[in-house]
């Protein structure tokens, strides 16, 4: 029974996120800095004013204490106050989903759509010329450094021929689709291309698995075409060990992409991670985290489910 | 073409000789109108001058104070009509030469962004709402000293002070005035506010879109007129963009998605100076770099090695290591200052005087090449804030310095909560940093007896008097004096070298006229009224 199961598996997500919380919280309190840092250098800020602030956020407290605030918080309350801006965690994140979902989002339906054929391709006319040159172009893929690729996407299309926007959500008084879509190209490509690299070899041994099964030469008996073989025989087998991987990659959206978002100056979750890093925003670093978890434990949830819907013969109870 | 277009430009904007030369012909041709596009490198947190984390720029074009710093780091009027000072009756001090009383005349006339009038209890509500323990913010400086207000009339404000503080200008009512009318019984950590302040600045916040720009437009009712009678502002428009990788500040810069940069690092200057239309302006900051010295060592205490040390470092190899951008100094007062005492002693680099001074003092060279006395080594733990670049490569030339006269140092580098801690506890023998002070700064917190940031355990009874003086008297002339005597005390007692002060590398497009950099921590934007696109 699937519902069953899910709730079963939802119930023991209870446990592991309070391990999971207590271990980020540990981390981020032990890393070197705290939240009051930034002032160190400015001797104009006096003890009075940091004692207060501390006390605002229950800085003063014993770590535990503030372990079992921050639980209550999330719990019943809005996550806590961020300590750089003062606004609740929640309302800071709910403001960034969006614009990381639509670029995480599009960046994985277009991985999608070309790691599949790619994979197939590579797979189908294995030890090809045409193979060699995919396997070469995934490995690049995979190796190329996202701040590098930005950069270099940036001066091609912004500085030298003008035609995108270089950075940054909307233009300011536009925002229609056509602006956005403009916007939202060049950082998607970037963040697309190490997931259609490792995707499309995933594809592609599991194709190549796939095809050498004697059920895959009696379809080609029975007189199926090769269009037909694969889309209807070998794409559902060879799919499954690839599942968990692209399952993940969705779960991992949700957290942001923080090196893409802030070379894009894209006001999503990945950006926001790293200004709450930088200032060591101890509410708004667990509450990204605690997201991130979330996402991952829930793309593990999903992938196992697909494994089932893909295979009859894989069943949960 | 372009090339030579380019050629032209650079030939026409060689950086800073190009902003004297604009200075020269101000009144040209002001323009009405114009969209500036300001690049910032961090997000802005809140518009709420008084809770920033940081130095406020944006806010400086919308919230207006009593007084602001100018391009000298002198106080001006802004709301108020006259910078109070004893001669113009504005301070008073009580008989008892213990507390004093400060009256603004304000500028009449004025008007908030909603168009209600600003009078005098917007002002007194400003240290109300600062005041405040519920209110949590950074910079409530001065507000405890104030021990009531009046208001006689809606143009005149009297402050009462519970001491006698000459630093009131650089505190509370200079960061900004809240409007009574609309903030009074609401909550300020929360309020809107903080994301769309109403202010009498010459330009008033749009729209505020988080983590990605804040658009301020032209407040047709300014209360200020240029010196030629035009209504000020000129520009329509200012935009600031939150961008907080470097490199595509510059991609932006280049694409001319953006105007004005005021703080670009050192290692682009190349390439900003390279793009055409954008020119490079040098401008002073009221930061600088320190090395000082533990006296618990009691070598260290030893003015002998203090001033060996002074000899053997050589300012022009620090300046070099850091893109050859920050200047020499010889006094902690940076020379932005007019108490700045030119006449401050200064120690030459001179090794082979270093060493005869520590051979005389009987230093002598053992094992290592590292000199001793009485069983003390000269061998020193060495600490900088880890993680900064500029910092480590400044430490290492220092220590290649000390070795040179037969003293070692050993990096010993902290962050965060440990930096502090060491910095404040006297935790190193040797500290390289940097402090920043506002325009109207306080030394005795570094060197003072018992100062709060003094972690070296120095004290002078002598030093304290100039520092007491500097910092409880009024008297322009009196606080000059007593500036140039703590300045020559810590010049010849040396417990810190002055080495190095900053400059901030600002991009700006050569169409925008009459930009003054600012150096104190009210930032380039308090004069955005007057600017105009050529």
């Amino acid at each position: 029974m699937t519902f069953a199961y899910v709730f079963k598996r939802l119930l023991g997500t209870i446990p592991l996120l309070l391990g999971i919380s207590l271990i980020l919280f540990a981390i981020v309190h032990f890393a070197p800095g705290g939240p009051l840092d930034v002032y160190a250098d400015n001797p104009s800020v006096s003890k009075e004013a940091l004692e207060q602030i501390a006390k605002a956020y229950g800085l003063d407290q014993p770590a535990y204490i503030q372990y079992f605030l921050w639980l209550k918080a999330v719990i019943v309350g809005n996550w806590g106050y961020s300590i750089r801006t003062g606004r609740p965690v929640l309302t800071e994140i709910l403001l960034r989903l969006r614009p990381t979902f639509e670029l995480g989002g599009l960046a994985l339906l277009f991985s999608l759509v070309v790691a599949i054929p790619l994979g197939i391709l590579s797979a189908t006319r294995r030890g090809s010329k045409l193979d060699g040159a995919l396997t070469l172009a995934s490995f690049a893929g995979i190796s190329t450094p996202v701040f590098w690729l930005a950069l270099l996407l940036q001066l091609l299309f912004s500085v030298q021929l003008g035609w995108l926007p270089s950075a940054g959500y909307q233009s300011i008084g536009d925002g229609s689709l056509f602006d956005r879509l403009a916007h939202i190209v060049m950082p998607a490509a970037v963040l697309s291309l190490a997931t259609i690299a490792s995707w499309s070899r995933f594809i592609r041994s599991g194709m190549a698995d796939v095809l050498n099964q004697d059920y895959i030469r009696t379809a080609y008996a029975k007189g199926h075409g090769l269009l037909g073989v694969i889309m209807r025989h070998a794409l559902r087998n060879a799919m499954i060990p690839a599942i968990t991987v692209i399952a993940v990659d969705f779960g991992t959206v949700i957290s942001g992409a923080v090196i893409t978002e802030t070379v894009f100056a894209w006001p999503g979750i990945g950006r926001l991670f790293m200004e709450s890093m930088d200032g060591r925003d101890y509410p708004m670093l667990m509450g990204l985290m605690m997201m991130g978890s979330v996402g991952i434990i829930a793309a593990n949830l999903v992938a196992d489910l697909a494994y089932a819907a893909l295979d009859p013969r894989i069943r949960y109870g | 073409m372009k090339l030579t277009r380019r050629a032209t430009l650079q030939t026409l904007i060689a950086g800073s000789a190009a902003f004297a030369t604009m200075r020269a012909f101000p009144a040209l041709a002001q323009q009405k109108g114009g969209t500036l596009r300001v690049g910032l490198t961090y997000e802005i947190d809140t518009m709420n001058v008084y809770s920033t984390g940081f130095l406020g720029d944006a806010q400086a074009a919308v919230v207006e104070g009593l007084l602001a710093p100018d391009q000298h780091a002198k106080y001006v009027p802004v709301l108020a009509t006259e910078v109070p000072t004893i001669e113009n009756g504005g301070i008073v001090v009580a008989a008892d030469g213990k507390t004093m009383k400060i009256t603004y005349k304000l500028r009449p006339g004025v008007k908030w962004h909603d168009g209600k009038p600003f009078t005098s209890a917007d002002v007194k509500y400003t240290w109300e709402a600062v005041k405040d323990p519920k209110f949590v913010a950074e910079s409530k400086d001065g507000s405890k000293q104030v021990e009531s207000i009046e208001t006689p009339d809606d143009l005149t404000v009297i402050v009462n002070y519970n001491t006698i503080l000459p630093t009131f200008a650089s505190t509370l009512f200079t960061f900004g005035i809240f409007p009574k009318h609309l903030l009074e019984g609401t909550d300020l950590n929360t309020s809107s506010y903080n994301e769309t302040p109403i202010g009498t600045g010459p330009f008033k916040v749009k729209e505020f879109q988080r983590g990605q720009y804040v658009v301020t437009e032209r407040f047709d009712d300014y209360w200020r007129k240029a010196d030629n009678g035009d209504k000020l502002p000129y520009l329509d428009q200012i935009i600031f963009k939150m961008i907080p990788d470097t490199n595509t500040l510059i991609t932006q810069l280049k694409s001319h998605e953006i105007d004005l940069v005021v703080q670009t690092p050192y290692n682009q200057s190349k390439q900003i100076e390279q793009i055409s239309g954008i020119e490079l302006v040098k401008g002073p900051l009221l930061s600088w770099q320190h090395l000082d010295f533990n006296f618990k060592r009691p070598s260290l205490a030893d003015i002998a090695v203090r001033k060996a040390i002074a000899h053997a470092i050589d300012r022009s190899v620090l300046i070099k290591v850091q893109g050859g951008f920050p200047q020499p100094i010889k006094s902690p007062v940076v020379p932005v200052f007019d108490f700045f005492d030119a006449g401050t002693p200064e120690y030459a680099y001179d090794v082979a005087l270093a060493k005869k001074m520590l051979d005389d003092a009987g230093y002598v060279v053992g094992a290592g090449g590292v000199r001793a006395k009485g069983g003390e080594r000269l061998s020193y733990s060495f600490m900088i804030q880890a993680g900064r670049a500029d910092d480590e490569l400044a430490q290492q030339v220092i220590i290649a310095q000390l070795k040179a006269i037969g003293i070692e140092a050993t990096a010993d580098n902290k962050t965060g909560v440990a930096y502090r801690e060491a910095r404040y506890k006297g935790g190193y023998d040797l500290i390289y940093g940097r402090w920043i002070t506002s325009a109207d700064p306080v030394y005795s917190v570094f060197w003072g007896t018992g100062g709060a940031n003094n972690g070296q355990s120095y004290s002078n009874p002598k030093l304290d008097e100039a520092f007491k003086k500097f910092e409880a008297t009024l008297d322009p002339a009196a606080r000059k004096s007593a500036a140039a005597e703590f300045q020559k005390i810590l010049a010849e007692d040396v417990p810190t070298i002055s080495l190095t002060t900053n400059v901030a590398l600002i991009a700006k497009t050569a169409k925008l006229k009459n930009f003054l950099p600012n150096p104190t921590n009210m930032t380039n934007f308090v004069n955005t009224a007057a600017w105009y696109m050529a």
